[in-house]
């Protein structure tokens, strides 16, 4: 639960105090931003300044109603009812934190509607009855928006239910900040990898589609501070998970090596 | 250049497109010249030393990228080459510290400090530059500038969104009368979920990948106009142009015709109505060529993005077998037995391929335009009929209903397709020798194949999804049938295919045709153009996903209309 250190968070803008304030006022949280940019540490930063427990569901296609609500299972040769998560949440207050939410299908996604309006309830119709939402309990959902496929996106009364923050990859000082403290790094180390991300995110219009994330740049940190050199740590976790075009891989690994300056020894 | 030289200088562009904010290309400079740029390309001599010709094309870059050479400054600059010089001199090292936090540490060591101190702005480079006020000459690392070929560069640009106009869709809606309202419809697909042609969709980033565009000076907003690293030889083709001229050949004579040919429409886009039976398709019977057989290459590439295609994967609950227990299933079988009544026995969950039953025609070109050479070698043609080999093995060996026409016309009256391979033909060596018969010549009425070629899709095929692929340079001519006129035909023939619950996919392979032409003329339907056969794995899946989705929504809404109909008749029938 809410113990030990909280979890390494440095704000971008006013995303803790929007969220404390929809916390407070009972408003569900829907969290825009691209992947590994830092959404889901928020909410865990979140959750331990708050004081609730987290519960996290990861969507998929063919998650069911039941496989968030609960159903019945057998024990001793008789039916026993098994929360499901969300649940789980609603009885113990807890935030309920629903990852790539448009991933779900949207028949699975109303269950949400009840508990994400005044009503604060969920309908549990396999039991016949509705629970009332314990203090505390928040759902928060995230969404990619350049991400998700075609014919997906959320229903407009799913997301009119919910209060929206906007997160982006975080400004430059912090983004050094946070890759020196994930990956274990000296500041140096954080500052080139960070220039790296940042002149690779300028890409994003010009051919790539997905560009480096904080999450990869703290991958290749953490490779540096195993002992790789940077050169060779940035290749296998920036240029390599960004795309399989050799064309592309070859015009990334001359960026990586225009970025990563002064170490022409080092094994590529 | 050689290929090398070349391919070195291609590993940098990614680098100059981060600086610049923008989709640039690298190109060789001539010996010992400076490095420089015309807002497109950035020349530096392959022959220095990597470090140097990193710092050179940064340079240029940043002046990119910090709006240097943005009017009016090539204009102003073009006048006086020492002013040019000074221009440099400050304003590179303005640029260079403006863009600090992007550079590479070589570059940032370029940077004078005090002299970008003493500019803020281009502007005001500008200002000091045509001044009295002392400046050293700029560093040999700075290259030069060159303001008349920018300003020619911009020029070209111009022109060339000018030529290509986007019509809002209000106005289009207003004009149209014979169709109903989707039709021409600006946005693909508008009666999906979500437009899927946004920088944020499926299709738009899949042309972000393939095309780049012309018009990306301000590098603003996503979306199928960005630049993109793939389309590169579309621009590179650009020098190429486009050629008018078909080749002078008349219709190969000798060609036993088939049937008395079908008449077809065609559109009229300056009266805004269509012609009636104005277009004579015939069916020409392959030669038997003693061609040998063509090869098709690439095809195990080309079967796993194809084979993944419309089989979605389902996951059914209560199956009889299956790879996982379907608890809710089980535990009601159990409660059963407890009760005494006897249980289900269909317990598991299965994920279940649905087989597709989708048809696909391939119409491919063979007009003489497809006979220029491409920018990525050989011909159009060579490149196109090898795409079309590989595509339709790759479907046949899935299991797909394939048939394979290809195209061309001498005027309105003289419009032949020629069934290389109908659909109930087998795919066998026969089809690969006709394939490499086949002689580009003569004109293309673009419309008036795709009309024939939906025709035979729906008549012939048998099945309920139907995609017709389109295999052309994009370059709708014949006689009467020239620039915007064929264009708005071609659009138009592919709308009615749509309506018509056929899925509409235009692949344009190695041809030098751009990616607003290719705009032009496929309009709506998902298109792209490609510099290689072996680049169709990548487009193709996501490009017959969107067309199939596309058509199938067209079905259910016309099913709907119709189901609408049905029930108000009989509603009033029994009212009355």
């Amino acid at each position: 639960m809410t113990s030990g250190v909280r979890p390494y968070y440095v704000p971008g803008g006013n995303e803790e105090l929007v969220f404390k304030a929809a916390f407070r006022q009972h408003l569900a949280i829907l969290l825009k931003g691209p992947t590994g940019c830092g959404k889901t540490r928020f909410i865990e930063a979140m959750a331990y300044d708050l004081g609730r427990p987290l519960v996290t569901v990861a969507c998929h296609d063919d998650l069911t109603t039941a496989d968030l609500v609960g159903r019945f299972l057998l024990r001793d040769g008789e039916t026993a009812w098994v929360d499901g998560p969300l649940t789980r949440a609603v009885r113990d207050g807890a935030i309920c934190y629903l990852d790539e939410i448009v991933e779900a299908r949207q028949d699975t996604t109303v269950v949400l509607h009840p508990l994400t309006d005044h009503r604060r309830q969920l309908p549990i119709d396999r039991l016949g009855r509705t629970l009332d939402a314990a203090p505390g309990f928040c759902v928060v959902v995230s969404y990619n928006p350049g991400y998700q496929s075609v014919l997906k996106d959320l229903k407009d009364s799913t997301r009119q239910r919910m209060v929206a923050i906007e997160m982006d990859f975080p400004p430059v000082d912090i983004e050094e900040k946070v890759v020196a403290h994930e990956a274990g790094v000296d500041h140096e180390t954080a500052a080139e990898l960070v220039r790296l991300g940042q002149a690779i995110r300028r890409l994003e219009n010009a051919g790539l589609r997905e560009v480096a994330s904080t999450r990869v740049l703290i991958a290749a940190g953490r490779l540096v501070s195993e002992g790789l050199a940077l050169r060779a740590a940035a290749r296998a976790a920036v240029a390599g998970p960004l795309t399989d075009d050799p064309i592309v891989t070859a015009g990334l690994f001359e960026m990586i090596d225009a970025y990563t300056g002064d170490d022409p020894a080092a094994p590529a | 250049m050689s290929s090398l030289e070349h391919g070195t200088l291609e590993r940098y562009e990614l680098l100059a497109s981060a600086v610049a904010g923008r989709a640039m290309r690298v190109a060789a400079a001539g010996p010992s010249e400076p490095a420089w740029t015309d807002g497109v390309s950035i020349f530096v001599d392959p022959a220095l030393a990597p470090a140097e010709r990193l710092c050179r094309l940064v340079l240029q870059a940043a002046l990119l990228g910090s709006g240097s050479l943005d009017p009016p400054a090539p204009d102003r600059l073009a006048r006086s080459t020492k002013v040019t010089q000074r221009y440099l001199a400050l304003e590179g090292h303005r640029a260079l510290a403006a863009l600090e936090p992007l550079l590479p540490t070589a570059a940032r060591e370029l940077i004078d400090r005090n002299t970008a101190a003493r500019s803020d702005s281009a502007a005001h480079s500008l200002m000091i530059a045509s001044s009295r006020e002392p400046l050293g000459d700029p560093p040999g690392a700075f290259g030069t500038i060159r303001p008349r070929q920018l300003r020619r560069e911009g020029e070209r640009r111009g022109a060339q969104e000018a030529a290509a106009p986007h019509h809002p869709r209000s106005e289009a809606r207003g004009l149209l009368k014979e169709l109903d309202d989707d039709q021409d419809d600006p946005r693909p697909g508008a009666d999906l979920v979500s437009s899927p042609v946004g920088g944020a969709g499926a299709i738009g980033r899949l042309l972000k990948r393939l095309f780049r565009d012309q018009r990306t000076s301000t590098g603003g907003l996503p979306g199928a106009d960005s630049p993109s690293h793939w389309g590169r030889a579309g621009a590179r083709a650009a020098r190429f142009g486009v050629s008018t001229a078909a080749l002078p050949s008349a219709l190969p004579a000798g060609e036993a015709v088939r049937s008395r040919g079908a008449t077809y429409p065609e559109w009229d886009v300056q009266r805004r109505r269509y012609r009636a039976d104005w277009c004579t398709v015939t069916e020409v019977e392959p030669k038997t060529a003693d061609a040998v057989a063509l090869v098709p290459s690439g095809v195990h590439a080309l079967r796993r993005p194809l084979a993944r295609l419309g089989t979605a994967v389902q996951l059914r609950d209560r199956q009889l077998q299956g790879t996982d227990i379907d608890i809710d299933a089980a535990v009601e079988a159990h409660v059963e037995t407890l009760a005494g009544s006897p249980p289900g026995e269909a317990v598991y969950l299965d994920l279940v391929r649905c087989r597709r039953d989708l048809a696909v025609l391939l119409l491919l070109d063979v007009s003489g335009s497809a006979g220029e050479p491409s920018p990525t070698g050989g011909t159009v043609h060579d490149h196109q009929r090898a795409a079309a080999a590989a595509l339709a093995t790759a479907l046949y060996d899935l299991g797909d209903r394939v048939a394979l026409f290809t195209f061309r016309s001498q005027g309105r009256s003289a419009v032949q397709l020629t069934p290389v391979k109908r659909f109930d033909d087998p795919l066998d060596a026969l089809v690969m020798r006709r394939l490499a018969g086949c002689e580009p010549g003569a004109y293309t009425r673009l419309g008036a194949a795709i009309r024939h070629g939906a025709t035979v899709l729906t008549r012939d095929s048998g099945t309920s999804r139907r995609v017709l692929l389109v295999l052309s340079d994009g370059f709708a001519y014949d006689h009467g049938y020239e620039g915007a006129y064929g264009e708005a035909d071609a659009r138009r023939a592919l709308s009615e295919a749509r309506r018509l619950g056929t899925g509409c996919v235009c692949l344009s392979v190695g041809a030098a045709t751009d990616a607003a032409a290719l705009r032009r003329v496929f309009g709506t339907a998902a298109h792209a153009g490609v510099a290689r056969p072996e680049q169709l794995p990548v487009v193709l899946a996501p490009l017959l996903r969107f067309a199939l989705a596309a058509a199938e929504a067209q079905q259910r809404q016309a099913q709907h209309t119709t189901r609408t109909k049905e029930r108000l008749e009989m509603d009033s029938r029994r009212s009355a």
